[in-house]
């Protein structure tokens, strides 16, 4: 069955986290809520699940495709116009090392932008439920549940503190 | 007035501000909006100079063409002062978030603000490959003649240094509009819902999956990390090969190690002293007081002093090498760029680099005031323009015509002055690098909302001991 979102909004961080422990009480699993909040708190603030990302690894992949073309071009280029400059070897090192860093870095930076957006599930092409009091300081526990239980927890949320519970359906009432 | 009084005692009063957070967003909001007289006549008097700068380039275009970089010497000064600028602001939101610094936290958005002005740089780069003369020798192997000039890429690898260059400045707009987009779309994600026109489209399209989950708080904070180390990377990169490629190469013989290190010093000094002045104003005149303590003065003009002496120290380096090796070529270079041919600006050059700037930021009081390390940024600010006109200028009329293909400098040249429409395009292209940045402050808000909110939870004044101190966090 499809899951519907409900937004409870709270006035203070222990607020928040208490509603986040009344959802784990509740046998919401934590991957079906999350906190909205307009700057970051510190981690287990809210006492909520620890969040992992594999961003490090775009870049170190892009990085890899760019060191890899980076000597290819370089090498390939002098090994097909073998012209001795200075004494030096066919294949030497510091000229191939400027060409090489660059495009190692260029294909690490563009690998970075690809994993903020991938990563961040950027962007979004439907709209979710939000509220703009989570501008002001206010914290949004977004919790995405069966459509009968949206009563239970819209009643679990005010209990916890919410000041205001949002459905997507416009309902709206602590 | 979204703020409390600024807290602090003794020497150090007023130096902390706490403003509040719950009604930050819609403040800031409000200022971006604000359209006040003397913003208006800023932007009318720099979009003038916008249009003088193009007059200016169009007419050099007409009487010298594109095939000798001589002309174009005054041109490249000014592409290398905007680059100096726009590539090394950034940074400073960067480093100081690597150091979790929370003076830097007004800082930030100013200094991101100006990859916006990089696209200017990116596009005054186009001209400046068409003047660079070629690596190759175009009469091929002549006696006394190189056939290929000494430069950075060595023989040439495929598309050196054009494609390189390019792609180069290309990748540091990039990647400093990406800081800036991954540092505001917070911001822009908030306001997506109130903004209305062409903002609210735009901060839907690039921040429209934007909630403020911890998921994206993580990532935001790595992707951060990750862009700036990268971007340090690639920054001093580049300043390596701009500083080599227009200045070095295209003096016959000059081979210095410490000059692009200088480079880039007066690079990272430039663009603090552009932050602190764009700062000051903001404080003073904009209406920002209550978010940019004095505090954030003060630290950053301990960096600014520590620049302005390593400034000094690179100078002399580069200075004892050239004086005490006592080639000809090395004193020609000398007398050229230091002691003769250019000494006028190079006094100018020590004088507000180094001199000006340091017997403003020696005194305590000084350090500590908003105007102090302001005017110590603005004095490194034309420091640094006539850093780049000795240097520019003066490599792109070293060596005219096949004289650039010559293995050392023989003689010492007359200098290059101005003529009217290098003043156009010089004192133009600083007003079109301001009008851009005045637009863009338009468009994003000039404070980084979410790091001032986060700043709110981490300091506060209070007691300890028998006094009151300001009392930080320390969550990581």
């Amino acid at each position: 069955m499809a899951k519907k979102p409900i937004l409870g909004l709270f006035e203070t961080a222990d607020n928040a986290a208490d509603a986040g422990d009344a959802l784990k009480s509740a046998g919401v699993a934590p991957t079906d809520f999350d906190f909205l909040t307009d700057a970051p708190y510190p981690e287990g603030a809210f006492g909520e699940r620890e969040e992992n990302h594999r961003l490090y690894i775009f870049p170190f992949v892009g990085a890899l495709i760019g060191l890899t073309v980076g000597i290819m071009l370089t090498s390939m280029t002098q090994m097909a116009y073998p012209l001795v400059q200075g004494g030096k070897p066919i294949l030497s090192m510091p000229p191939m090392a400027v060409v090489t860093y660059e495009s190692t870095m260029l294909t690490a930076i563009v690998f970075t932008i690809i994993g903020i957006i991938f990563e961040s599930r950027l962007p979004a092409f439907k709209e979710g439920l939000y509220d703009t009091r989570i501008t002001e300081g206010y914290i949004g526990v977004l919790v995405n549940v069966d459509e009968e239980q949206l009563t239970s927890t819209q009643t679990l949320l005010t209990q916890a503190g919410a000041i205001d519970v949002v459905r997507k359906d416009g309902g709206s009432g602590a | 007035m979204a703020a409390a009084e600024p807290k602090g005692h003794g020497q150090h009063s007023g130096m902390w501000i706490y403003p509040d957070a719950k009604v930050i967003s819609q403040d800031v909001s409000e200022k971006s909006k604000d359209m006040a007289k003397p913003f208006r006549t800023a932007l009318v008097v720099t979009g003038i100079l916008f249009i003088l700068a193009i007059v200016g380039f169009i007419a050099r275009a007409a009487d010298d063409g594109f095939d000798e970089i001589g002309p174009w010497g005054y041109y490249t000064a000014l592409f290398s002062m905007l680059f100096m600028v726009t590539s090394g602001a950034p940074l400073a939101a960067c480093a100081f978030r690597f150091t979790k610094s929370h003076w830097r936290r007004p800082l930030s958005r100013v200094a991101e603000l100006f990859s916006i002005v990089s696209i200017l740089n990116l596009l005054m780069f186009i001209p400046m490959m068409i003047v660079l003369p070629s690596l190759e020798n175009p009469a091929g192997s002549v006696e006394g003649q190189m056939e290929l000039r000494r430069s950075i890429w060595f023989e040439g690898p495929i598309g050196a240094p054009h494609a390189w260059n390019l792609a180069g400045v290309a990748f540091l707009t990039i990647t400093s509009i990406a800081i800036l987009w991954t540092s505001a779309i917070a911001d822009m994600g908030e306001a997506r819902h109130s903004a209305t026109g062409l903002k609210g489209w735009l901060y839907r399209k690039l921040a429209g999956g934007w909630y403020g989950t911890k998921r994206q708080w993580n990532v935001q904070k790595a992707g951060l990390a990750l862009l700036g180390a990268f971007y340090f990377m690639i920054v001093v990169f580049m300043h390596f090969t701009i500083s080599s490629d227009y200045a070095q190469s295209l003096i016959p013989g000059w081979k210095d190690s410490i000059f692009p290190v200088l480079y880039t010093v007066t690079a990272f000094q430039a663009s603090l002293g552009a932050i602190l002045v764009t700062l000051f104003i903001l404080r003073r005149w904009g209406g920002y007081e209550g978010y940019i303590g004095k505090s954030t003065f003060w630290s950053a003009s301990k960096v600014l002093l520590g620049l302005t002496l390593l400034w000094v120290y690179h100078l002399f380096a580069f200075f004892i090498t050239f004086w005490y090796g006592r080639l000809e070529v090395e004193q020609n270079i000398i007398k050229y760029l230091i002691v003769d041919t250019y000494s006028v600006i190079f006094l100018l050059n020590l004088a507000f680099s180094f001199v000006l700037p340091f017997a403003v930021l020696v005194w305590n009081p000084v350090r500590r005031s908003d105007w102090g390390p302001s005017l110590a940024g603005l004095l490194a600010l034309i420091g640094g323009l006539m850093f780049n006109i000795r240097i520019f200028v003066g490599s792109a009329n070293a060596a005219p015509g096949e004289n650039i293909y010559h293995f050392l400098l023989h003689k010492v040249p007359a200098p290059a002055y101005p003529d009217i429409w290098d003043l156009f395009i010089v004192v133009g292209g600083l007003g079109a690098a301001v009008f851009i940045y005045l637009v863009s402050t338009r468009i994003l808000p000039i404070l980084s909302i979410w790091e001032v909110k986060e700043g709110t939870f981490y300091q506060k004044w209070g007691k300890l001991h028998r006094g009151e101190y300001q009392i930080l966090g320390k969550p990581e």
